[in-house]
């Protein structure tokens, strides 16, 4: 069973189309890898799946059941749409931390927003430490994240996501704000995600990364699936013109 | 010595008048500012030109212009007369609205400034949490806008400590007003140059202790950036 199924989701920002017919189906405990160049509607997509964007057309369904359709509007409810969204987390390409709370706060704030009568706070904050141990920063629980590098923001970031268990956590290219020598830490913490079973969807540009970590690759351009398949097979050995010629500016740079 | 403390004395009255017009103009401005600046981000355009042609004529035109008119306008125009009551009262009603609408203006534009300045991923990354936008609000964007707003506030508010000064121009006893009172003649002496210089003392000294304040206010959000 298909614990993500997207069919033919469409996007238009005003005359430009960035998806066309989008249609992917996602396995518990698989990761996905999402590549192709800037433009290509990646991002846009995830968006999509995070409810930060209204597809035009199609519908996403998570564990068989319908959570967005298109073209019926009582799928688009705000308050339902705030519940609906969890079964998504999102890691932005920026971090996007709350500046005014601590790394652990920053874990924490959504499930402490949500502990109606404030009956579980402590486990919360255990649970908020025991995310930032798993990402390697029980020492910087206390940090403001302008007290903290790029890939330790990054990390936070990641376990603030987890925090909510969601049933798909995203990434949009999550090492591409970070100065190089940065990527390493984070591209493991995602990589031990993957051993632990995580589903995840990855936006990346890390083609080595995507080959290596990811189960599945899906290569889009100019908003449309072009190539769809086992990592190894896509990246290592593609079928489609297209996918070569990307991937061989890649190897080049 | 007699001289001088019967002169503090009446400085020290008219500065009263000062401190009330101050904080009348604050307590007045600093919301309705907010209610400008959400007109000036208003999705529907009507209002927001509305609004941004209003803080236009507001900002481009001097505060002195503007108490004159609202105090003597509509008087002028209304069947009824005036609408302010008659005497000291009704002279610092008017100039309490005056002050009240140019400094909205002012405000609303740095209230605009501050909630645009707070990054669209801070609000994303709220609603991806599950946060409502009124969590989102207060527990994320709030703190951030505060911070961005308070050096230029603070600006303003000390602006507005002088201009006040300015409410002479429809009478208001104020502490310039008081001080110039002794250069004709006022409680007893006349001729009398310093008291109105005398009062540059006070608006130091109350600008100064703003200054602390606002830096102290600074230095509190200083420990996120």
């Amino acid at each position: 069973m298909a614990l993500l199924e997207v069919k033919n989701i469409e996007k238009h920002f005003g005359d430009t189309q960035v998806l066309r017919d989008i249609s992917f189906s996602l396995t518990e405990g698989q990761a996905l890898a999402i590549i192709g160049s800037s433009g290509s509607g990646k991002t846009t997509l995830l968006r999509c799946l995070n409810f930060l964007e209204t597809p035009d057309s199609g519908t996403i369904a998570v564990r068989d059941k319908v959570i967005f359709d298109a073209a019926d509007p009582t799928t688009q409810l705000e308050g339902e749409v705030r519940e609906k969204r969890l079964h998504f987390g999102l890691v932005f390409q920026n971090f996007n931390l709350f500046p005014q709370y601590t790394a652990l706060q920053n874990v924490t704030l959504a499930l402490h927003l949500r502990d109606e009568g404030n009956k579980h706070r402590e486990a919360i904050d255990d649970r908020g430490r025991e995310l930032l141990e798993q990402m390697g920063l029980a020492d910087r629980a206390g940090h403001y994240p302008h007290q903290l590098s790029g890939g330790q923001q990054q990390r936070v970031a990641i376990a603030r996501a987890l925090a909510l268990k969601p049933d798909i956590l995203c990434f949009d290219e999550p090492t591409s704000a970070l100065d190089p020598e940065l990527t390493g830490e984070v591209l493991k913490v995602i990589r031990g995600l993957a051993e632990q079973k995580t589903t995840m969807i990855i936006v990346t540009h890390e083609m080595a990364f995507a080959r290596d970590v990811a189960d599945e690759v899906i290569f889009m351009d100019e908003g449309v699936i072009v190539e769809q398949g086992p990592a190894r097979e896509v990246i290592g050995n593609p079928r489609e013109e297209r996918t070569r010629q990307f991937l061989s500016r890649y190897s080049e740079t | 010595m007699e001289q001088f403390t019967t002169v503090i004395g009446a400085l020290n009255v008219g500065f009263y008048q000062t401190l009330k017009l101050f904080f009348v103009t604050l307590l007045g401005s600093i919301p309705l500012g907010l209610v400008v600046s959400f007109g000036s981000m208003s999705r529907f355009a009507p209002l927001r030109w509305l609004t941004r042609t209003v803080v236009w004529v507001i900002r481009g035109t001097p505060l002195m212009l503007q108490l004159y008119i609202i105090f003597f306008i509509p008087g002028m125009v209304l069947p009824g007369g005036s609408p302010w009551p008659a005497g000291y009262s009704g002279r610092f009603l008017a100039a309490s609205v005056a002050f009240i609408i140019n400094y909205a203006c002012y405000f609303s534009e740095i209230y605009r400034g501050g909630i645009q300045g707070v990054p669209a991923g801070q609000q994303e990354a709220g609603l991806v949490l599950g946060l409502t936008k009124r969590q989102i609000f207060f527990k994320v964007t709030l703190l951030q806008m505060v911070k961005r707003i308070v050096p230029p506030m603070s600006n303003e508010i000390i602006t507005l400590v002088k201009d006040t000064s300015l409410a002479t121009v429809i009478s208001i006893q104020e502490i310039i007003w008081a001080g110039k009172a002794f250069l004709k003649s006022s409680h007893g002496y006349s001729g009398l140059m310093w008291p109105m210089f005398f009062t540059g003392v006070y608006f130091l000294a109350f600008s100064g202790v703003l200054t602390l304040l606002f830096d102290a206010l600074e230095k509190k959000l200083d420990y996120f950036k």
